[in-house]
C-alpha cells in the first residue's frame, strides 16, 4: 500500500508515493536526493538527521513521512549555498565547529531553531539546545563558539535592518 | 625553543579544505556513493560465540526474487589476511564462526530489503563449540581455544635495570590492580563498501585510514595484481582507528565478483557497534618504589589485554614506559589473549590510554604515601631530554642499517625535545592548580552530598611507527599553476588533508587555494602508510614536505633555464610568484613558467615532485606528550561525577593549525573522558553478545557533559625531523583524562576505580550499593 503526500521542502512541493512506515528522513534523503539528511542511529538519539518542521528541529529517523504532509520541511539543502553561506554555516566554518561533518547538518539546523527561539543564548543554553547531538569527533567547544558567534552574526543583521 | 619563522601558511588557522561541504551537506560520505547498475548487499551474521558450520543451504534464499547470489565460505580463498601489527587476521568468510556478529554469508539483491529478507532463507547448521570470555582465564592452555594459533600470544618485555635493585632502594612501595572495560568506536557515521569489477579490475569506494593496504589485502585475497584494484577512500565520519581494513570490504569485494555487478553493502548502527572492532579489555597489576624525596626507583607492571576473536596484537603498545622511563629499574609485561568477543583492535591512543592511566595511578598511590603534591611528583620523575627511551631497548630493528642514515639525524634512541614540564608548568598556570589544591584525598569544597576536587595527569604516544609502507607522497603541479598533493591517508576528518595541504603548499612556495589534496585513490597515490598510530603529521607530514621540496626544485631549475640568466640556487618562490633574492627585477608567475615551453626539449615543463628522502625511524625517538587538569564534583548520593574545568596542554612541535589541533585535543579529551565515566560495551555473560550496540544504550558525551570552555595550550618546541618542527596530534590528549579525572576522583572521596567510573562502581566503592 502506498500513500501520495505532498512534501513541501525547501519551500519546493513534491508530490511523493510513500509507504505508510517510511520515515522522513527516508524520504528526505532516499527519494529526493537530500544528501545532507543523514540517517545513522535511526532511533532519534545521534541528531544526525534533523531537519526543521514548522520551524521546529525533528530528529527525521523517526518522524514519519505522513506526518510531515503538508507541513514546512526545511533541511541544510536549503539554509545557504556554498557562495552564499547562512550566517550560522559561515560561524561554523570560520570557528571550526566541526571535524569529520557528519553531524554538521544537524547541529547548524538545531542552532537555527534554538536561535530563533533565543536570539543571544549564553554557552550554557547552547550546549543545553544541543544535547540532543551527537558530536563523536568531541568538538562542542568550537561548535558552542560559532552559534556564538552566529548569534552576534544574526543579532548586528537584525539590528541593521 | 620554536623558531621564528616568516611562514605564509604553517601556523594558521585557516578552515579546513572541505569546510564549506561540510556546513552545506554536500560531502559525500561511503553511504552515499552510487553507482550505475549498483545492486544491495546485507551480511548474515553469527547468533553464536563459537561454532563450526558444518552445513550451509543457500538454495531457499537463492530462488527468492530479486536475489542475485550468495557467498559463503564455500566462496572464499583458504587465504588469511592480516592488518599490519597483527590488529586482525583471519579468513574473509570461514567456517568457523567465533564471537556474536561473526560473518556467515553475504546475500546481493534488487533492493536492501529482499538482502534481508534472503538472510533469514539461509539455513544454517552449526556445531556448538565451547566459548571463552574472560581474558584470564581465556589464558589457561585448557581453555577454549579461538584460534589455530592458540589464545595466548607471546609476551611482550621490555626490562631495564634490576628489579631486586630497585626494591632495596625504595622507601616506599605500592601495589596496585585496574581493570578496564570495553570501549567502543561508537562511529557516528556508517561504514559502506561499494565495489566494481570491470573486467579483472575492481574499483572500491569505502572508508580506510589505510588505503594502500586496503588495495594490497584485496589484491592478493582476490589473485589479482595490485595494479588491477583501485581504491578511493571515501569519508564516513569519526574512525578513531575502527575502518582500517575489514571483513566489510572484502566480502563486498568477493560478493561483486560473483554477481557481476556493482554491489554495495552498507552497514547498520549495531554492525558499526557490534560486528567490527573495539577497545580491548584490559587488566593491570602492578607495583612501584619511590624514595622519600619522591624519586621512582622502579616499576613493575604485568598487562593483559583482550584481542577478541581476531585480534592478533601481542602488545597494545608501550610509549607510557618511555614517559615514566627515568628511574633505574623497570619490567612491563603485556600480553595479549584471543577470547570470543568481538575483535578488539587499536583505538585511538592504544596501550597509552590504558597502560598510561595505570602507571599514572601507581605514581599517584606512591605519591599519597610520601604526600607529594602530584603535580611535583611528575615534574621531578617525567623523561627529559637525552634519557633513553625505554620501549626501545632490546628491540631489533633489523631492517634499519643505523650508520647509513643521514647526518644530522637526532641521536637516535634518546629522547629529542623536553616539553613535558613546559606543558605542565604553564597548564598549571592557567588551570590555576596551586590555588586549587588541597592536598591528598582532601576535597577543595563540601556541598551537601557533593565533593570537589582536582587532579592532574600526562600521557605520551609515539609520532608514528614505521612497518611494511613507507611514508610517500606526490605532488603535481600543473599548467595553470595549480597544484595536487596525492597520499594515501584517507579522510577521517581530523583536519588532515588541511595541515597536509598547508605543509605542502608553504614548503612548495604556492598560496593554500591553490593546492588540492587527494587523500586516498590508491590509482593516484602513492603506496603509503595510512594515517594511523598518529603518522599523518609527522611521518607523512614529512613525506609531503619532501615531495613539495623536489617539486619546487624542478620549478626553479625550470625558470632558471627558461632565463638563461640565473643559476636556480640564485631563485625563489613564494606565493608563486619566483623571484630572486639578489635581483629585484625578477619575478615570473608559476603560471608563467609552466606555460613556457623549455627551452632544450620545446617542450611544457612537467613538474612532479616525489618523496625521496627516507625518514628516520621515528619509534626511535620522536614522542608527543599531554597534561591535563581537571576539576571534579562527585555526588555521594547519586554517584553521578560532573567535570567542572577543564585545561589541556599538549606538546605537538610546531602547531601546523592551532584550532585543527585544538579539535584534535580537546575531542581526544573527551573520548578520554568518556570512557573515564560513562563508555563501555556490555557483553551477555552467556554469549558475549554485546547489549548495547548503538547510541540509546552506550553513552556518550554530549555539549553539556564536558566544560564548556576548557583551556588549550601548547607546548613550545620543535621537532629537529617533523615538516616545519611538526610532530603528532591526535592520540595523546585521549590519554591523560582517565588518570586525570581518576586522580581527582580520589581527592574528591577518596577511592580508586576501575574504569569507567560509573556512578554504580562509585557507590559500590563508598559501600552505598
Amino acid at each position: 500500500m502506498t500513500i501520495e503526500v505532498n512534501l513541501r521542502v525547501n519551500g519546493v512541493d513534491h508530490a511523493v508515493e510513500i509507504q505508510p512506515h517510511e520515515s522522513l528522513g527516508r524520504v528526505l534523503n532516499g527519494r529526493l536526493g537530500l544528501n545532507g539528511v543523514r540517517i545513522s542511529c535511526k532511533e532519534g538519539e545521534c541528531g544526525a538527521c534533523t531537519v526543521l518542521v514548522d520551524g521546529e528541529a525533528v530528529t527525521s529517523c523517526i518522524m514519519l513521512a505522513v506526518q510531515a504532509g503538508d507541513r514546512d520541511i526545511q533541511t541544510i539543502e536549503g539554509l545557504g549555498t556554498p557562495d552564499d553561506l547562512h550566517p550560522i554555516q559561515q560561524a561554523f566554518v570560520d570557528e571550526h565547529g566541526f571535524q569529520c561533518g557528519f553531524c554538521t547538518p544537524g547541529f547548524v539546523m538545531s542552532s537555527k531553531a534554538l536561535l530563533e527561539a533565543t536570539p543571544h543564548p549564553d554557552a550554557s543554553e547552547i550546549a543545553e539546545g544541543l544535547s540532543g547531538h551527537i558530536c563523536r569527533c568531541g568538538t562542542y567547544p568550537n561548535i558552542i563558539r560559532a552559534v556564538q558567534r552566529a548569534a552576534e552574526e544574526l543579532g548586528q543583521e537584525a539590528t541593521n535592518e | 625553543m620554536s623558531e621564528q619563522q616568516d611562514y605564509r601558511i604553517i601556523g594558521k588557522a585557516i578552515p579546513l579544505k572541505d569546510a564549506v561541504d561540510k556546513v552545506t551537506g554536500r560531502l559525500k560520505f561511503s553511504g552515499d556513493i552510487r553507482v550505475p547498475d549498483m545492486v544491495h548487499g546485507k551480511i548474515l551474521h553469527s547468533p553464536h560465540p563459537h561454532a563450526r558450520i558444518t552445513g550451509i543451504d543457500i538454495r531457499r534464499a537463492e530462488s527468492l526474487p530479486g536475489v542475485l547470489g550468495i557467498v559463503t565460505h564455500q566462496d572464499a580463498p583458504a587465504w588469511e589476511w592480516e592488518n599490519c601489527w597483527h590488529n586482525y587476521g583471519g579468513r574473509i568468510l570461514d567456517d568457523r564462526v567465533r564471537f556474536v556478529g561473526d560473518e556467515v554469508a553475504a546475500v546481493a539483491a534488487e533492493s536492501v530489503e529482499i538482502a534481508e529478507a534472503a538472510l533469514e532463507l539461509i539455513d544454517v547448521e552449526y556445531e556448538i563449540l565451547e566459548p571463552t570470555f574472560d581474558p584470564i582465564e581465556s589464558l589457561a592452555p585448557d581453555a577454549p581455544q579461538v584460534r589455530a594459533e592458540g589464545n595466548a600470544r607471546p609476551p611482550t618485555e621490555v626490562i631495564w635495570g634490576d628489579l631486586d635493585s630497585g626494591v632495596e632502594m625504595a622507601d616506599v612501595i605500592v601495589d596496585a590492580s585496574m581493570a578496564f572495560d570495553s570501549q567502543a568506536y561508537a562511529p557516528i557515521g556508517r561504514n559502506a563498501c561499494t565495489a566494481q569489477w570491470e573486467g579483472d579490475r575492481v574499483t572500491v569506494w569505502t572508508c580506510t585510514q589505510t588505503p594502500s593496504e586496503m588495495r594490497d589485502a584485496i589484491a592478493r585475497g582476490l589473485g589479482v595484481p595490485i595494479s588491477n584494484v583501485r581504491v578511493i577512500s571515501q569519508p564516513c565520519g569519526s574512525s578513531f582507528g575502527l575502518w582500517w581494513i575489514g571483513s566489510l570490504q572484502l566480502i563486498t569485494v568477493l560478493l561483486a565478483r560473483k554477481v557481476g555487478r556493482a554491489v554495495k553493502i552498507g552497514l547498520s548502527q549495531e554492525e558499526c557497534f557490534a560486528t567490527v572492532k573495539r577497545r580491548h579489555l584490559e587488566r593491570s597489576t602492578g607495583r612501584l618504589g619511590v624514595k622519600r624525596d619522591g624519586s621512582v626507583t622502579f616499576i613493575d607492571l604485568e598487562h593483559v589485554h583482550d584481542n577478541g576473536a581476531y585480534g592478533l596484537k601481542p602488545d597494545v603498545g608501550f610509549l607510557t614506559v618511555d614517559l615514566w622511563g627515568a628511574g633505574p629499574h623497570g619490567r612491563f609485561i603485556d600480553r595479549g589473549v584471543s577470547t570470543n568477543l568481538v575483535t578488539a583492535g587499536c583505538m585511538r591512543g592504544v596501550g597509552d590510554v590504558t597502560m598510561g592511566a595505570f602507571v599514572e595511578r601507581l605514581l599517584d598511590m606512591a605519591a599519597v604515601e610520601i604526600d607529594m603534591d602530584p603535580l611535583e611528583f611528575r615534574l621531578k620523575n617525567h623523561i627529559r631530554a637525552g634519557d633513553p627511551l625505554r620501549a626501545m631497548e632490546g628491540e631489533t630493528l633489523d631492517q634499519m642499517d643505523l650508520a647509513s642514515l643521514p647526518d644530522g639525524w637526532p641521536e637516535l634512541g634518546k629522547l629529542d625535545g623536553e616539553a613535558l614540564s613546559d606543558c605542565l608548568i604553564r597548564g598549571a598556570e592557567a588551570f590555576g592548580w596551586n590555588e586549587k589544591w588541597t592536598g591528598w584525598g582532601k576535597p577543595s569544597a563540601i556541598d551537601g552530598p557533593k565533593r570537589r576536587a582536582v587532579g592532574v595527569a600526562t600521557g605520551v604516544h609515539s609520532c608514528g611507527t614505521e612497518d611494511e609502507y613507507p611514508v610517500s607522497a606526490l605532488v603535481r603541479v600543473h599548467a595553470d599553476g595549480s597544484a595536487t598533493l596525492h597520499v594515501s591517508i584517507g579522510r577521517q576528518g581530523q583536519g588532515s588533508e588541511t595541515t597536509q595541504a598547508q605543509i605542502a603548499a608553504e614548503a612548495l612556495g604556492i598560496p593554500i587555494d591553490r593546492l588540492i589534496v587527494q587523500a586516498g585513490d590508491t590509482d593516484a597515490a602513492p603506496p603509503s602508510h595510512g594515517a594511523i598510530a598518529s603518522n599523518t603529521s609527522y611521518r607523512t607530514g614529512f613525506a609531503t614536505w619532501d615531495a613539495a621540496l623536489d617539486a619546487k626544485r624542478q620549478i626553479l631549475e625550470t625558470a632558471a633555464l627558461q632565463m638563461g640568466s640565473h643559476a636556480p640556487d640564485d631563485l625563489d618562490m613564494r606565493d608563486g610568484v619566483v623571484f630572486s633574492p639578489s635581483d629585484p627585477a625578477v619575478s615570473l608567475t608559476l603560471e608563467e613558467i609552466m606555460s613556457t615551453y623549455r627551452p632544450d626539449s620545446m617542450t611544457p615543463p612537467m613538474i612532479l615532485g616525489r618523496t625521496s628522502t627516507p625518514m628516520p625511524p621515528s619509534m626511535m625517538y620522536a614522542r608527543y606528550f599531554a597534561a591535563h587538569f581537571v576539576e571534579v564534583e562527585v555526588d555521594i548520593d547519586t554517584g553521578e561525577i560532573r567535570l567542572l574545568d577543564y585545561v589541556a596542554t599538549q606538546d605537538s612541535g610546531t602547531v601546523l593549525n592551532a584550532k585543527v589541533l585544538e579539535n584534535q585535543v580537546i575531542g581526544g579529551a573527551i573520548l578520554g573522558a568518556g570512557f573515564a565515566l560513562t563508555e563501555h560495551l556490555a557483553f551477555e555473560p552467556d554469549t558475549g553478545r554485546i547489549l548495547n550496540p548503538g547510541f540509546l544504550d552506550y553513552k556518550v558525551m554530549r555539549a553539556p557533559d564536558f566544560p564548556l570552555d576548557p583551556g588549550v595550550l601548547f607546548g613550545d618546541s620543535h621537532d629537529p625531523v617533523g615538516a616545519f618542527g611538526a610532530k603528532s596530534g591526535g592520540e595523546a590528549p585521549t590519554t591523560a583524562p582517565i588518570p586525570a579525572i581518576s586522580q581527582a576522583v580520589y581527592n574528591a572521596i577518596g577511592v580508586w576505580l576501575d574504569i569507567p567510573m560509573t556512578p554504580e562502581r562509585v557507590l559500590e566503592a563508598l559501600g552505598k550499593i
